[in-house]
């Protein structure tokens, strides 16, 4: 044996249980700490990048709470207020724009089947772009009467490709292409169609939920929303930039909330780190009575009770990391039930400086806690110890 | 040399001022084989901390081959433990998660010495326990552990081995066997003072002082 960190390790050795228990505590809130910092770089990055291969510039939607419809619409809701028919003329009428593509979102009662389906109606051409994290199990539509089923209602219906898929409109059959996998979001609950099938179901032609556009020369976005929405009354402009930031808003306030949590989580496992290397120096008094009267000074005292705080608290941070890392998608999956708009990917991603930063935290903390016990055990009076 | 001179220790203890030690004096020569006798309470203890620079006196003075540590901070009493005293209790107080060796070697840390393995197995093969290096001290029997913390004692090659009653918690077979250690150590030049209780074992030492009530008897 030749150094205060291995003796501190033995020493955390002889109480297995107990230092693995607080080791845990330490793990957990750590891993926590990583996720949260983690998953708003994750979550900014994904969205941006989802935003980008959208290639939509912007979104027309009915004026109202406008920036949760855009972000809602890429997202799969039902909002119950269409455009005025007469909007999609307007839009393809304007100069600059390469191309607009209506979405119609919207609930379709089937008293038979005593269900609403949720439909999603769209320019099939258009959707990769919209939704480009889908894995499709079969094929896109490519008629009309083609459609790709949610994960849920595929289930639900117990529907595969192939299938027919059954709606309350007289004349209109309509056959499962694909079936959209698991995206953990409302996604999964919607029936996906073309927009112009979508718009006979509902009887209702040229209706649209949102007009999704893209423009020839980004920089003349701004001059060409002023231009729409002077023109045509009723509408509001959403811009990928505005939905982004909202939607990160969204986020960062999700995240200053959790991780206040995190914070105070790390804190109730600081004191457990506390107690439990308080609960070993008294065990120890005779010991470190001894060890003074075999040469330890205070101060050596002092270090090998600090040791064995950082050892615990450094461990716990790695393993916490580890932890963090493994189980990323269990998290994932978890915000993606929560919030409501998640960009497909990885939400978590292994940020070596964030990880670093984390379990430097930790031994700061960790240092904090061991000191109180540290000082109490170099205060030890020898010679009452060795009594006993 | 270790010269003690008018050695008062007091303790409070609530209101009460408990007189441990009024007025020792005592010389023990170097290389001396000493047996310290007296009735439960009577301060042996508290004379063999002061002795191994691990308590202050109240009053007197401490020589330690000419030095007075009496008033001597902490910080040069730490050192003088480390270089000049080794310690063994009644209870061993063995680390339990060390091996044998590591806790021969124990006190190097202190000192900031490396752990010399020749040294540390010369040590144990001194106090026979050279087969059981690598076990851990709830493996061996009392008599093992003691002999293992006289070996820790004479790590850091002191001038001074001060044992509290270490066959205190001994049957006589291996009380026998830690009094020989002693005597050995003693052919080999160091001085060793010996708490005991053990009548026979003091007689058989070179010298056997009674304390009594606090001060050396008659
Ligand atoms: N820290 C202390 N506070 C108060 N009184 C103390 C303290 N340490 C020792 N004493 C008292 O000093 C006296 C001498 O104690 P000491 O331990 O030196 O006795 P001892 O001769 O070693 O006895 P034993 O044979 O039982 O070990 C006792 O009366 C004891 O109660
Ligand atoms: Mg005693």
């Amino acid at each position: 044996m030749t150094s205060y960190p291995t003796l501190a390790a033995k020493n955390i050795l002889r109480h297995r249980t107990r230092s693995l228990l607080t080791m845990l505590g330490i793990a957990a809130s750590v891993g926590v700490l990583f996720a949260v910092l983690s998953f708003n770089q994750g979550f900014n990055e994904g969205l941006a990048a989802e935003l980008e291969r959208t290639g939509l510039h912007f979104m027309v939607v009915p004026s109202g709470c406008a920036h949760e419809v855009a972000a809602l619409v890429l997202h799969g809701a039902v909002i119950p207020k269409f455009l005025d028919t007469q909007v999609m003329d307007h839009v393809e009428a304007t100069d600059g724009i390469d191309l607009a593509t209506p979405i119609l979102v919207a609930q379709l009662p089937d008293q038979e089947r005593g269900t609403i389906d949720l439909i999603y109606g769209v320019d099939m051409e258009a959707l990769p772009a919209i939704k480009p994290g889908w894995q499709i199990d079969g094929r896109m539509p490519r008629s009309p009467h083609e459609i790709l089923l949610g994960y849920e209602v595929a289930q639900h219906d117990n529907l595969k490709p192939g299938d027919v898929f059954s709606t309350p409109a007289a004349g209109i059959e309509l056959t499962v292409a694909g079936i959209v996998g698991l995206t953990s979001s409302q996604d999964d609950a919607f029936v996906y169609l073309p927009i112009a099938t979508a718009q006979d179901l509902l009887d209702y032609p040229q209706a649209a939920t949102a007009i999704g556009v893209k423009v020839n020369d980004p920089a003349a976005i701004g001059a060409i929303t002023d231009e729409l929405t002077s023109a045509v009354p009723g509408i509001q402009i959403v811009t990928m930039g505005e939905v982004m930031n909202s939607v990160s808003n969204l986020a960062a306030s999700a995240r200053a909330l959790s991780l206040a949590i995190v914070l105070i989580a790390i804190l109730i496992s600081a004191v457990g780190v506390m107690n439990s290397i308080l609960m070993a120096v008294f065990e120890r008094t005779q010991e470190i009575g001894m060890m003074r009267a075999v040469g330890a000074s205070r101060w050596d005292v002092f270090r090998i009770i600090l040791s064995e705080t950082t050892i615990l608290a450094l461990g716990g941070g790695l393993v916490g990391i580890l932890i963090a890392v493994l189980g990323a998608r269990l998290i994932e999956a978890f915000v993606r039930s929560v919030m409501p708009f998640v960009p497909s990917g990885d939400l978590i991603r292994f940020d070596p400086v964030v990880a670093l930063g984390s379990v430097v935290f930790i031994f700061i903390i960790g240092l904090c806690a061991g000191i109180y016990p540290a000082v109490k055990a170099s205060k030890i009076n020898p010679v009452e110890a060795i009594k006993g | 040399m270790i010269e003690l001179r008018q050695i008062q220790k007091n303790y409070r203890r609530g209101a009460e001022d408990v007189r441990a030690l009024r007025g020792v004096d005592l010389t023990i020569e170097k290389n001396e084989l000493v047996a310290i006798t007296g009735p439960s309470g009577a301060g042996k203890t508290t004379l063999l901390h002061i002795l191994g620079c691990l308590d202050q006196p109240s009053h007197g003075d401490v020589l330690i081959d000419g030095v007075n540590t009496a008033t001597m901070p902490e910080s040069q009493l730490v050192k003088l433990r480390r270089e000049k005293i080794g310690f063994v209790f009644q209870q061993f107080y063995l680390i339990p998660g060390l091996s044998v060796f590591d806790n021969i070697a124990l006190p190097l840390l202190f000192s900031k010495k490396p752990a010399d393995r020749k040294k540390i197995e010369g040590l144990a093969d001194m106090v026979g326990l050279s087969h059981r290096l690598d076990h851990a001290p709830s493996q061996l029997s009392g008599g093992e552990m003691q002999r293992t913390a006289i070996a820790r004692g004479l790590v850091n090659d002191p001038d001074v081995l001060l044992a509290d009653e270490p066959t205190g918690n001994l049957d006589s077979e291996n009380s026998e066997k830690i009094f020989t250690i002693l005597k050995n150590l003693r052919d080999q030049g160091l001085t060793t003072i010996m708490i005991t209780h053990n009548a026979e074992l003091a007689a058989r030492a070179q010298r056997s002082v009674r304390i009594r009530d606090g001060r050396v008897a008659a």
